[in-house]
């Protein structure tokens, strides 16, 4: 299953795949994305960092599925 | 409370205004101009400024200048006779005992007294001399390696005097 | 390659500086005077986080002998940072207006006429802070509510980096063994023996020099030109001998910027030299990383896959902790094949001193942790250290995706010769064990932080009437022996012989651009240079030559030992000195000059080249006390051709203690922010009597990218050393530290924890068989 990245278009084979693309980018256009979903870009990156397991990439991904299905 | 001292460094005779406080290191970078004497902490942790006062080595950061007067001093600038250096400088060249260079004039000091006092050290015994000195770029072994080179060269140029002395 | 047909590159030559060196007549920034100089101070917060509220600096101006106190409002507000590319993460103000991040910063400097009119002079500055709280440990700045260290840079995270290929998560699945573990690396002062200084001198025509102990003047001079608003050609940094670098020397520093405005404002020379204690406090320092790897292996010992993940405590600014922070990660993969690895490195902002480059740049942390646990891996699986490493080492072509291309790499004759130095050793007395790391560097890095148009390297060579050559190179020699590496392949290029050539460096507006002395770069990099700008004045030589010695083509002639020559028939030859006047006479009295560049280009983000090694370590453990002395340093590093034994040796000796110190003895204690064994006492560098034997095996390669095949051989040797300790310690006495700096201490309660388990794990046995 191909998943596009919502910012730049980008496509990987998973939406946790294009979530690490958007944290990776990390430009002001993908951080505002993450950032208008509700939620915020860095508080997901420091769960990242900070707690053992995928929670704040997994957490992206998922609304970045949801985003896909709506579209 | 400036006074004028006499300091005698490499045989040569210095008349020098100090502070009561003024340490022998200062006076001989800031007043004698003979900055081959490193400042690496001003502490007395680290050798660079390792000069010989009568025939000891000393971190001449911890020396009063007051109390240098009336001793004889060698610094780096000392070690070679005109146009002939000091077997150690030669060896440090050779073997490649320094890189920066900055802890340089310190360990060749810290190990002319060495050799002064014991003409064939054993490697442990090279590595106690310097021990003082910090060395933060070379891991100290091609230092060791020259000193026991230059040790060597010294007692075979000893030998060669007697040598030529008995005939 | 052939040795016997170089001249000069691969033989000992001794240092190019030895004779300044050893005499004491070489001149470092900290010898200088010039006339009508003054000295300046810094003054520097005891705080870790305030805000400032308010200074005074009427008493201070007031003391006969000063000149002149400013403050951080007597600047022009702009914040220092190398990434110019990268506005925010230029965030260092040097001399701060509002606020200080950690102690150290500085808040005020002056000038008086005497160092100790001016010591005294700080003591009568007032500053009024308004202490806010203050965060030391990464784990806890990202915390929600702790205290925001940059305005706008919500829980403090400075840089996060992500490096990944292959599908780590799927590649997991397929394995049969997964270790998973945590470590920690602690940080190290660079410890120059000469502390950063420097003199700057402005006058009336508005022209800035500065004498500074640097490994970049080229940066320096970028860089300040930023910060005063000056342009770059009306800076002139000059670099004299330095006392050393490891990458403590690369930002711009608080010397440099302080001298520079104190002398804009007095227009008379200013110098400062920062005290050792200062060094430690106020200058940059290696980064601090917590660590958590997986790693997935098949049963025969195949590494499948890898996921890193890397805090690093940043400290109170960027600096060049980006970097560190990349490298730590890439360096994670180093020197395996992985066919999945992913990396996410966060680098967050604490109260403490900026963590930055410093030898290794980041991957001798990485090393500890990996080549640790490689070593756990192989025990798990039964493996014999040194096979696990040879299963899975890089070999020669190795790509690494969307990173790197690695051509020459002789990772696995280093193992072979570590593997015969082992079984030579044999047998090893009680408590003594030996421990393998194996490594790979970069020779010089692609990055261009500076964002310059200019070549990464470049030189020029000017040979004049009476056959003398000069060499002008941006290069940066502060210890490490680039001066010399640098002539003998200008000698070697051009045919002539070292004392031809006068070396010219340390001067911008002279030197040709080089980005300075860090990555390893020099050898690759500015040899790369120095070696086309000596070929293109050789052509212009033979040019002229082939109108005596009629070759068919001008590849036929050659030039060694001050005669232009058939190769094939070297009687067949015309005097050097006679080609050289009438090439000059020819060319209506210009003297004949090369110009030589080098920038990487088609070698993926890292580097052009990488070099490997493996480095084997015997220890002895001291179980009553948790002592560990070192026995033996044993290592193999390829480094391509060497070009300067001598030079090579100095250098994995040098890197070798540095690394030993690191992980030994170097413990930087700090309380509330504040370092507390601030100097040479407290803080322990080893000693000459710590040092153990060491020795250098041979391995044989060649870089097709290097100047006559070869690569770095500088930072990349301070890698292996940390994790080749751990696992000594661990064969010698069967624990286990994780945790840097290897102390006494912590050796003794792993032993007596390992003894308790032992001893539980008898009674259980002894319960079961009851
Ligand atoms: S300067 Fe005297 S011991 Fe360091
Ligand atoms: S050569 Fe640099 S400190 Fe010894
Ligand atoms: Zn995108």
């Amino acid at each position: 299953m191909e998943v596009k990245c919502p910012v730049c278009n980008k496509q990987r084979n998973s939406s946790m795949k294009i979530a690490r693309h958007i944290f990776g980018t990390g430009d002001k256009s993908h951080r505002g994305w993450v950032n208008s979903q509700g939620v915020s870009f860095t508080d997901l990156l420091i769960a990242q960092a900070m707690e053992a397991g995928n929670r704040g990439f997994t957490t992206l991904a998922e609304i970045i599925e949801r985003v896909q299905e709506t579209a | 409370m400036e006074r004028i001292i006499h300091l005698n460094v490499n045989s040569e005779d210095y008349e020098v205004i100090v502070r009561p406080r003024e340490s022998l290191l200062d006076v001989l970078r800031n007043k004698l101009n003979l900055t081959g004497t490193k400042k690496g902490c001003n502490e007395g942790d680290c050798g660079a400024c390792t000069v010989i006062m009568d025939g000891r080595p000393v971190n001449a950061c911890l020396v009063l200048a007051v109390e240098a007067e009336g001793q004889n001093i060698m610094t780096v600038e000392g070690l070679a006779q005109g146009p002939d250096l000091h077997p150690l400088q030669e060896a440090f060249i050779r073997y490649g005992g320094f890189q920066c260079g900055f802890c340089t004039p310190g360990m060749l000091l810290s190990a002319k007294a060495l050799l002064d006092e014991n003409s064939d050290p054993t490697e442990d015994e090279i590595r106690k001399g310097i021990s003082g000195n910090l060395c933060r770029c070379t891991g100290y072994t091609k230092i060791i390696q020259s000193i026991k080179e230059a040790a060597r060269t010294m007692r075979s140029g000893q030998v060669d005097e007697r040598m030529r002395a008995n005939e | 390659m052939n040795n016997d047909k170089h001249t000069v590159v691969g033989k000992r030559i001794p240092n190019v500086d030895g004779y300044e060196k050893v005499t004491g007549s070489a001149k470092y920034t900290i010898d200088m005077v010039l006339p009508n100089m003054l000295h300046g101070k810094i003054l520097r917060s005891p705080h870790p986080h305030a805000r400032i509220v308010r200074i005074d600096t009427r008493r201070a101006e007031q003391l006969p002998g000063v000149k002149i106190v400013l403050t951080g409002k007597d600047t022009l507000g702009r914040k220092n940072g190398i990434w110019r590319s990268y506005r925010e993460l230029c965030d260092e103000e040097i001399l701060c207006r509002d606020k200080v991040r950690y102690v150290g910063d500085a808040v005020a400097t002056l000038a008086a006429t005497q160092e100790d009119i001016a010591e005294e002079a700080l003591s009568l500055i007032d500053v009024e802070y308004e202490i806010l709280p203050a965060v030391f440990n990464p784990l806890d700045a990202m915390k929600e509510g702790a205290p925001e260290i940059h305005d706008g840079c919500e829980r403090n995270m400075n840089v996060y980096r992500q490096i990944e290929w292959g599908d780590v998560e799927e590649a997991f699945e397929d394995c049969d063994h997964i270790r998973e573990d945590t470590f920690y690396c602690s940080s190290q002062a660079h410890a120059c023996l000469e502390t950063h200084c420097a003199i700057a001198s402005f006058s009336h025509d508005r022209k800035l020099t500065l004498w500074t102990s640097s490994q970049s003047p080229y940066y320096t001079q970028v860089l300040l030109s930023d910060m005063l608003g000056l342009r770059e050609g009306d800076i002139k940094v000059l670099k004299p001998h330095t006392g050393g670098g490891f990458g403590g020397k690369l930002s711009l520093d608080s010397a440099q910027y302080c001298t520079s405005l104190l002398s804009m404002k007095l227009m008379r020379p200013v110098k400062i030299v920062l005290s050792r204690a200062e060094e430690f406090a106020a200058t940059k320092r290696r980064t601090p990383i917590h660590y958590q790897l997986k790693l997935g292996a098949k049963r025969d010992g195949t590494l499948l896959a890898k996921k890193v993940r890397a805090i690093t405590e940043g400290g109170a600014y960027t600096a060049l902790g980006g970097t560190a922070l990349y490298l730590t990660g890439f360096f994670s993969s180093f020197p395996y094949k992985y066919p999945n690895f992913q990396y996410d490195g966060f680098r967050v902002y604490t109260n403490n001193e900026a963590t930055s480059a410093c030898r290794g740049f980041g991957a001798p942390q990485a090393n500890f942790v990996s080549e640790s646990q490689v070593d756990m891996m192989a025990e798990d699986l039964g493996i014999d250290p040194v096979e696990i490493r040879r299963k899975n080492g890089m070999t020669p072509h190795h790509e690494i995706p969307d990173q790197a291309v690695i051509q020459s790499c002789g990772l696995q004759q280093c193992l072979d010769a570590i593997k015969k130095y082992i079984r030579k050793r044999g047998e090893l007395p009680p408590n003594h064990g030996i421990g393998v790391s194996a490594y790979g560097f970069m020779s010089g890095g692609i990055f261009n932080w500076i964002d310059t148009p200019y070549a990464f390297s470049a030189a020029m060579v000017k040979i004049n009437v009476d056959g003398k050559v000069d060499l002008f190179t941006g290069a940066t020699d502060v210890g490490q022996g680039s001066n010399t590496t640098l002539t003998m392949i200008c000698a070697e290029e051009l045919g002539v012989h070292l004392e031809d050539i006068t070396l010219h460096v340390g001067d911008t507006s002279v030197c040709p651009v080089d980005l300075g002395a860090w990555g390893s770069r020099q050898t690759l990099m500015s040899g790369n240079a120095v070696k086309m700008a000596a070929a293109e004045a050789k052509r212009q030589l033979l040019e002229v030559a082939c109108y005596y010695l009629k070759p068919n083509i001008v590849y036929d002639l050659n030039i060694k030992d001050h005669w232009i020559h058939f190769t094939e028939r070297p009687y067949r030859r015309v005097s050097y000195f006679d080609v050289v006047k009438d090439a000059i006479r020819g060319k209506e009295g210009n003297p004949i000059l090369g110009y030589g560049h080098y920038t990487p280009h088609g070698k993926g983000m890292v580097s052009p080249a990488y070099s490997f090694g493996v480095q084997a370590v015997e220890v002895k453990v001291d179980t009553e006390t948790g002592q560990v002395d070192l026995v033996h340093i044993t290592t193999a590093h390829e480094c391509g051709k060497v070009i300067n034994p001598i030079g090579l040796e100095g250098q994995v000796e040098g890197a070798s203690i540095m690394a030993a110190g690191w992980t030994l003895t170097e413990d930087m204690q700090t309380r509330d922010g504040k370092i507390i064994n601030d100097n040479f006492r407290d803080y322990k560098l080893l000693l000459a009597e710590d040092v153990p034997k060491m020795t250098l095996l041979e391995v044989d390669t060649y870089e097709p990218e290097g100047p006559y095949g070869a690569k770095e051989a500088g930072e990349g040797l301070t890698i292996p050393t940390g994790a080749a300790i751990a696992n000594a310690i661990y064969n010698a006495v069967g624990v286990r530290i994780k945790d840097m700096p290897i102390t006494p201490e912590k050796v003794l309660r792993a032993l007596e924890k390992k003894a308790a388990e032992e001893k539980d794990s008898e009674q259980f046995v002894a319960a079961a068989s009851a």
